[in-house]
């Protein structure tokens, strides 16, 4: 008895997934008419721009199957379509026939155009009969006997009506044991069809692998070619600044000595930011507040020394490459000090958010936004600050936008994508 | 003389207007890109240019762009280019587009006042000056069968000082020797490496720049 509950149950979810893919296989056969046309007319040489949109075509439909295929075996069907996605129109027509998802995709419109349409109706007739063996022995005698009963012989009888019953049993037995085994088999030759192969598996992960490590040695090289230039253009500059004032003092020395002060102590005040801007630099390295703490801690930290009362949100926030960490650090610390110094805010906001891919192919975002309800009117020009947010976020391929209408409010937002 | 002047730097900008200025030479234009540049050199006419290498927006090489740009404008606008690095392959660019009236000079150059004023006037004169790291970095390169490897440690000294564009009587100033000691030494430079004896001038210097490139 428990065998025969078993099978009842699988039955009874068999039944409406074979009932969603007679739909389904019903167009697959539309669409394998269209591919079969397009074919035809690129042989006479004019189907070729159809191409692209009918690859596309079925590879919608090859994912719903997906979807369903899933949502039955519980079991999720990965898409075999190598990234860049599949829908983007510049993929050459020649490379998506190359690809070989797009063979297996045919191969599975054309088996399950063929078998989905049998399985769906033997879904559909087998519980029929039952049910008609069923109910012949009620109705027989009220059919016209000119125009009786053929399931599948004429019913004519009692007897004949009474046979009816083993019959039924038997459809009953053949509607348990196939009607489980045609939906195992549909969907695991959809699942074999129109998920990648384990040779295309491996190779999307050597990609992928490739892609991040090159994504890493390319952070890496952003990360140096960011503290040079911020010892060039900081470090280096000053120093050279000061060697100018004193070529400047030391002329004015011979003719006018009194005039030699103001550039000594111009030079001795560049001396000073030189040095003051080579700590910076040597801390934006990495500042050990990140290792200790992590990046909600170290910004927990700024929030709390910044001079206006400033409210801290962070958002699935984890660890992150230590050069990201470092970067976001930077922005919210020289935006804070912006604020600060310039903004005359009574109160600064920072927010900082991991946010998740927008849609498949997206990267993680940081996204980091500082606000401040001061007078608003910020220079870009005027200090190093905000350009030096603009150059390290932009060296993590990420952008800045800052808004800054005059009377305020103060907005600066960074951007930076998070390869991982 | 008006100089336009093109550094993103604000102090540095700032510093090189003050220097300028208080040696009594005018400046037309101070500006931070390169596009004001050429817009300042097409407005004012200077009677010479000094650039920046790094310019925004890329902060490498705008400034070489910039000044072959202006020369192309200008044909013979003397032009002085100052970098917080020697790079080979900068001077090469600067000076493949004519080297009349081109310098190329390491930006503290400036803090020895009288030497940098020196190097600014011989660019306009039409001169050639180059940073005597440009020729010790090229001197350094060399093969152990060179013929530079013979020259004496003074003969090396007259060398790098034909390159940064000095004259004779300039050479033996620098080396507190007599003129016809410099114009021997040169004498021997000349036989050893197996160049043609040059005028004086930025031919010298291209001829001396071409042999330790090549």
């Amino acid at each position: 008895m428990g065998r025969v509950r078993v099978a009842a149950g699988a039955t009874r979810r068999a039944l409406p997934f074979l009932l969603r893919g007679l739909v389904s296989s019903a167009v697959a056969l539309v669409l394998l008419i269209r591919v079969l046309l397009v074919a035809a007319f690129t042989l006479i040489g004019v189907g070729w721009p159809a191409i692209p949109s009918t690859v596309r075509a079925v590879r919608r439909w090859a994912g719903d199957e997906r979807r369903r295929v899933a949502a039955w075996t519980g079991r999720p069907v990965p898409a075999p379509y190598p990234p860049p996605i599949p829908d983007d129109p510049a993929i050459p027509t020649r490379a998506l026939l190359a690809e070989p998802a797009t063979r297996r995709d045919l191969a599975w419109l054309l088996v399950h155009g063929l078998t989905g349409l049998v399985a769906g109706f033997l879904a559909i007739l087998l519980p029929l009969s039952v049910v008609n063996a069923a109910v012949v022995p009620v109705y027989w005698w009220a059919v016209p006997s000119d125009e009786p009963v053929q399931s599948p012989y004429p019913v004519t009888s009692w007897l004949g009506a009474l046979g009816m019953l083993p019959l039924g049993l038997g459809w009953l037995v053949l509607t348990l044991v196939l009607v489980p085994l045609l939906a195992r088999w549909q969907a695991g030759a959809a699942a074999r069809l129109l998920a990648p192969t384990k040779d295309a598996r491996l190779s999307e992960r050597v990609t992928e692998l490739t892609a991040t490590r090159a994504a890493a040695l390319e952070a890496h090289g952003a990360e140096l070619r960011r503290i040079e230039r911020d010892l060039h253009d900081g470090t280096q500059n000053r120093l050279v600044g000061v060697i100018m004032h004193l070529g400047i003092a030391e002329r004015a020395l011979r003719r006018d000595p009194a005039s030699a002060l103001p550039l000594l102590l111009k030079a001795q005040d560049q001396a000073a930011d030189a040095l003051s801007e080579l700590r910076d630099v040597v801390r934006s390295i990495y500042p050990p507040v990140l290792a200790e703490r992590g990046l909600d801690g170290a910004l927990a930290a700024l929030a709390a020394r910044c001079a206006v009362p400033c409210t801290l949100r962070v958002d699935g926030l984890r660890r992150l490459p230590a050069a990201l960490e470092a970067a976001a650090y930077f922005v919210v610390a020289e935006a804070l000090t912006n604020t600060a110094k310039h903004s005359g805010a009574d109160h600064a906001g920072v927010t900082v958010t991991l946010r998740p891919p927008a849609e498949p192919g997206d990267e993680e975002a940081l996204v980091i936004e500082v606000r401040d309800d001061g007078h608003g009117g910020a220079d870009e020009s005027g200090g190093s600050g905000l350009a030096g947010i603009r150059r390290r976020v932009a060296a993590f391929d990420g952008h800045t936008d800052v808004t800054s209408p005059p009377g305020g409010p103060t907005v600066v937002r960074a951007v930076i994508p998070c390869a991982s | 003389m008006r100089v336009v002047i093109a550094e993103d730097d604000t102090l540095l900008r700032e510093g090189l207007v003050l220097l300028l200025a208080s040696e009594g030479i005018e400046v037309a234009a101070a500006v931070d890109n390169a596009d004001d540049f050429l817009a300042a050199v097409a407005a004012e006419r200077p009677d010479a240019a000094v650039v920046d290498v790094r310019l925004p927006p890329g902060f490498t090489d705008e400034g070489i762009a910039a000044a072959a740009a202006a020369r192309r404008e200008r044909p013979g606008l003397p032009v002085l280019v100052l970098s917080a690095y020697v790079e080979d392959s900068y001077a090469t660019e600067l000076l493949a587009g004519g080297a009349d009236g081109v310098g190329y000079l390491l930006k503290e150059r400036v803090g020895k006042v009288e030497q940098f004023l020196d190097a600014l006037h011989r660019v306009v004169a039409g001169g050639t000056v180059m940073d005597p790291e440009v020729v010790s970095q090229l001197m350094v390169r060399r093969r152990a069968d060179d013929p530079v490897r013979t020259l004496t440690p003074r003969e090396r000294e007259v060398l790098a000082l034909m390159a940064e564009g000095l004259a004779n009587p300039d050479i033996a100033e620098r080396l507190v020797v007599t003129e016809t000691a410099v114009s021997k030494h040169i004498r021997n430079i000349f036989a050893k490496l197996g160049l043609a004896q040059g005028d004086a001038g930025h031919r010298r210097v291209l001829a001396v720049l071409a042999y330790l490139r090549s």
